[in-house]
């Protein structure tokens, strides 16, 4: 008897599996969950609402920017990347783009983004004649590197990312090595972070490379410094900037390009027409962003869990994103 | 009551919360108060390190050459091995990697000469002592385990990027093999050579350096062997945290899928380790050629 039951129940399970998995076979596929926060939170916003409100599954696959645009190009795998910032893959990108194999599901999916140079605001409230880079540039003896103290210390970016090498053009065409600084690599974000938190936890000098929105703009109040010059023109910047000190021996002091985060989906996904809906209206404020992104910070929040928290506390957001019915179920299922 | 079964009776996400940002705030407390002191503790290694870089990049490259096929010879009094040393340096600065090859030769020196002084003695004092033995394994299990930046980004927060917070990286994670084969080493000596010693009269000191250290010699080489393989295993980590050398370019290859980047920098670094092992465990050959004599007698 007890056997029997057993095997009932266990039958029963198995079936409750079946049906799960079959009822959302129709619209299933992976996400990139990106490895920094705004990203990850994106993907979980997007897991939560795809699979309550629409009855997809998703299946989050983790993953830098470079490495994930490779897949998806080559692999059509994943199949969604919420928050690619377009810019490093911009040339493939149009390419794929051409041929057919990926497309933008929504341009700009966070508003008032980007990237630059920022100092701590004690820096300003102390130097407040800072009005722009070139006045920066003048001062590298308060910046001084831990290595040599008689050199200002630029924090650039990290090894291996796209903006490492537009950081050592820049800072060639401003020739901050005649103006008396050295480029620091921070060799990760670990350690982007953590030299750029040491420094506006204890309220001293910082200067260099990062982007918004992240918690820790938000947190330390980072302020972004105005290059001084105009944008020098695409030529200048795509051509030689982007491409580093290697192939491009003369770069032109330049303002920052302007940002392009996109979510990138593949053919598959372009034929779902409800997600696709959802992709094209699902536009984060930033400062809504940023929000989030220091709640996350505070309560060393994953993705999941901020994502649980933004559609919590700002339904009013996500409520335009998505038809009534399914807006019900991802509120029942909160 | 099923329920209690189904979801583990967990901490409520409050509480959890509001834990972790105890910890968190009490971290950040303490380092914004003693973060400067304990900077400014690290300072001499930190003047040490960079003055040692300096040297070795300002130093002509035949000449570091020269000195590190004397030092293979003087080490492991052979030719093939200088030879073969000379030939992996002028491949190294032939493609151009020279610089990042200094660097790195710089802070792998100081954290195996730094694991190797701190991690023999700490090896001895443990196999005199079953307490330190039960305090200290569990301590080296931790350092061997523990996801590297769980304890980086405290002493980021400490001391920021550079060269201090990677040498920590590397000795923690370097460290345990030598504290370990030196223990197991002195604890494996045979008891009745150790009665032996004390019927001729040894005292403590002539026992642990006469008997003990020697025949434990083997196994401490081992523990060398595997120190400095680890340590420089570790550079590309401490890369990750702003330490110049040729972790960079490994970091930039993953990144980006250059292959032949990688590989070289790679290999380099392999090289290197065995340069280091070669030239010291032949001259731990040489100090115990004693056994060897024995054989032939």
């Amino acid at each position: 008897m007890k056997k029997i039951l057993v095997t009932v129940a266990l039958v029963a399970g198995l079936l409750a599996l079946v049906i799960r998995y079959a009822s959302a076979e129709y619209c299933e596929f992976q996400m990139a969950d990106m490895n920094w926060p705004s990203a990850s939170l994106i993907a979980n916003v997007d897991k939560f609402i795809l699979e309550e409100g629409y009855g997809c599954k998703v299946e989050l696959i983790p993953g830098a920017t470079t490495a994930t645009f490779i897949t998806m190009n080559e692999k059509g795998k994943p199949h969604v990347a919420p928050e690619l910032w377009t810019n490093s893959v911009a040339e493939p990108l149009e390419k794929a783009m051409d041929e057919g194999r990926l497309f933008s599901a929504i341009k700009g999916p966070i508003t008032e983004l980007g990237e630059g140079w920022w100092v701590t605001p004690e820096t300003l409230e102390r130097h407040p004649e800072f009005k722009t880079v070139l006045d920066i540039l003048e001062r590298p003896d308060l910046f001084p590197a831990k290595e040599d103290l008689s050199k200002g210390e630029f924090i650039g970016c990290p090894a291996g990312w796209g903006c490492q090498l537009t950081n050592q053009s820049l800072f060639i065409a401003f020739e901050m090595e005649k103006k008396g600084w050295v480029l620091v690599d921070p060799g990760s974000q670990a350690g982007l972070d953590g030299s750029m938190s040491k420094a506006a936890q204890r309220g001293d000098n910082w200067f260099g490379y990062y982007w918004a929105p992240t918690s820790l703009i938000g947190k330390y109040n980072m302020k972004l410094m105005d290059f001084g010059v105009p944008f020098a023109g695409s030529e200048n910047w795509d051509g030689c900037v982007a491409k580093g000190p290697e192939e491009c021996i003369y770069p032109k002091p330049s303002a920052w390009t302007e940002s392009i985060v996109q979510t990138v989906v593949t053919s598959e996904i372009k034929d779902m027409t409800e997600v696709m809906n959802y992709f094209s209206k699902r536009i984060f404020p930033g400062p809504i962003m940023n929000s989030m992104l220091v709640y996350m910070e505070d309560n060393q929040a994953q993705g999941a869990d901020g994502a649980i928290e933004f559609l919590e506390k700002h339904s009013e957001t996500w409520i335009n994103w998505i038809s009534l019915e399914a807006a019900k179920k991802v509120k029942k299922a909160l | 009551m099923l329920e209690f079964f189904e979801e583990f009776p967990e901490m409520s996400r409050g509480d959890l919360r509001d834990f972790k940002k105890a910890i968190d705030s009490a971290f950040r407390s303490f380092s914004r108060t003693n973060g400067e002191a304990i900077e400014s503790f690290f300072d001499p290694i930190l003047w040490f390190l960079i003055w040692l870089e300096k040297l070795l990049l300002a130093t002509p490259w035949p000449i570091i050459i020269l000195v590190v096929a004397g030092l293979c010879y003087l080490g492991a009094r052979s030719w093939k091995l200088s030879l073969g040393s000379i030939l992996i340096f002028v491949l190294i600065g032939y493609l151009g990697m020279w610089e990042d090859t200094m660097s790195t030769i710089a802070l792998i020196s100081v954290a195996t000469l730094l694991c190797i002084s701190i991690g023999i003695p700490l090896g001895i004092w443990m196999a005199r002592s079953d307490r330190v033995q039960w305090l200290v394994t569990p301590v080296l299990d931790v350092m061997q385990t523990i996801p590297i930046f769980v304890y980086l980004l405290p002493v980021l927060m400490l001391l920021g990027i550079g060269k201090v917070p990677g040498l920590i990286a590397v000795c923690v994670y370097a460290m345990p093999p030598i504290v370990r084969l030196t223990n197991l080493g002195i604890r494996l000596v045979d008891k009745d050579i150790l009665e032996a010693a004390d019927a001729f009269g040894a005292d403590k000191k002539q026992r642990l350096f006469g008997v003990q250290i020697p025949l434990a010699l083997p196994n401490i080489f081992a523990g060398i062997n595997q120190t400095i393989m680890m340590a420089l295993a570790m550079v590309v980590i401490a890369s990750m945290i702003g330490v110049r050398g040729l972790g960079i370019p490994v970091l930039q290859a993953i990144q980006n899928q250059y292959l032949a980047l990688g590989l070289m920098n790679g290999l380099a670094i392999v090289a290197l380790a065995i340069i280091f092992d070669r030239v010291l465990q032949n001259y731990g050959k040489r100090l115990q050629q004693h056994r060897e004599g024995r054989k032939n007698d």
